[in-house]
């Protein structure tokens, strides 16, 4: 059964709270992914540590894609095409855990978060779909 | 002939590979995750296979975005375990059974399956915490293994159906093997996560067991679910879960359940364990 490009991709927009990593994401943030991916040498985390704007001057990234990573605004970077397991080389870089950034990026403290995973984390209920509000 | 005797689906959280590496296994918040192992390793020490179709994802650790292959087999003799960014986990390396891995890449392709080959490659969290889980720490792994990486990260991944598919035809590869060999196919990832943006933290306990029970009570449901259900239901990192539909594939109609585990949470994850065996 072959589906329409265009309804498969259209549907994503419909869910709250979360940006599908699709091929439009994926070729804007073809750089963005690769320089967190350049973190994965620790050589490159020491240079990158030293001095962050120094090293994003080596990347044919976005000025919007720079200002994000140096803020560390991760769901600005999804926007931005990143990809959360190329995004976790930076937070490891910064000692961060999944749990930690992660709860960044769901406007929560990281105790708040931290609680409601232990209680069985985030209900699905209301966070299927915008237009059905289910 | 080979033959595939059982299939085993875990979560591959990368914490639980943490938790052993670092033993807290008796520590209040990992216990009784790996409880729920117990059963499962005295059953494989027992079972003793002699190799396992290990399928699963990589997190940005082998390919980059230079290179997203949707279904990639390794074929070298050997892997390392990849450096995540924190140092490689302290576990052996991974010894394929190389014959038999070039001799599924043929077979699949022949049957129209179009597979990357891959030999130098590193293996990330998502093969290496399913063995830690089911063997331990031994020094050497006791089984050979042969990679099946699938692409889950960027979308389209492939369909539950072509997992399905794809996993028959691994049972056929197996099957046409002139070797004398018993063979595990494990499906890894899952179960319902969220790791991105402000629906962070999506867990759907009722999904995942109803997903476990059709395993064995209505697989060809689980066959169709469409990757929109799976971001709705299982949050965006749930789609991982299309991997157990490979070794449920390749499984065929007659199977047993012999063992479950659930629990939430291990980090962002809820963590889902099944072993089934085929009847013969």
């Amino acid at each position: 059964m072959t589906q329409d490009i265009h309804e498969y991709l259209a549907e994503f927009d419909d869910i709250p709270g979360t940006r599908v990593y699709t091929t439009k994401r994926a070729r804007a943030g073809y750089w963005l992914n690769q320089f967190a991916m350049s973190l994965m040498k620790a050589e490159n985390r020491e240079k990158w540590l030293a001095d962050e704007k120094a090293y994003l001057e080596d990347w044919p990234m976005t000025d919007e894609q720079k200002q994000a990573v140096l803020d560390r605004d991760y769901n600005r970077l999804l926007d931005l095409g990143g990809n959360i397991y190329f995004l976790a080389k930076i937070f490891s870089t910064d000692g961060l855990s999944f749990v930690q950034a992660v709860s960044t990026m769901s406007g929560m403290s990281e105790e708040d978060y931290k609680a409601m995973m232990m209680a069985g984390g985030r209900s699905p209920e209301g966070m299927r779909s915008i237009k059905e509000g289910r | 002939m080979a033959r595939i005797t059982a299939g085993v689906a875990t979560s591959h959280v990368p914490l639980l590979g943490v938790g052993i590496d670092q033993g807290k296994m008796d520590d209040p918040y990992f216990k009784p995750i790996y409880e729920g192992y117990e059963w499962s390793k005295k059953w494989i020490a027992e079972e003793k296979p002699d190799v396992i179709i290990l399928v699963y994802n990589d997190h940005a650790s082998a390919f980059d975005m230079n290179l997203i292959p949707t279904f990639a087999i390794g074929c070298a003799d050997e892997f390392q375990p990849a450096d995540e960014g924190w140092g490689p986990r302290p576990v052996p390396p991974v010894n394929n059974h190389a014959d038999m891995a070039w001799h599924i890449a043929q077979s699949l392709i022949l049957d129209e399956f179009d597979m990357t080959i891959i030999n130098k490659m590193d293996v990330d969290h998502g093969l290496t915490v399913p063995l830690s889980l089911l063997f331990g720490q031994p020094d050497a792994w006791p089984v050979k293994v042969i990679p099946l990486a699938v692409n889950v990260v960027t979308y389209p991944p492939p369909s539950g159906n072509r997992c399905w598919m794809l996993g028959e035809a691994i049972a056929r590869a197996v099957e046409s093997f002139d070797e004398d060999l018993n063979v595990q196919i494990w499906g890894t990832g899952g179960m319902s996560h969220q790791l991105q943006g402000p629906r962070a933290g999506l867990i759907n306990a009722e999904w995942d067991q109803k997903f476990l029970d059709d395993l064995t009570a209505d697989p060809e449901r689980l066959r169709h679910i469409p990757h929109i259900e799976y971001l709705r239901e299982t949050g965006s990192e749930g789609i991982e879960m299309v991997m157990w539909l490979i070794m449920r594939g390749a499984l065929g109609p007659m199977i047993k359940e012999r063992h479950r585990h659930f629990h939430v949470p291990a980090s962002n994850t809820a963590v889902g364990h099944i072993v089934l065996e085929k009847e013969t």
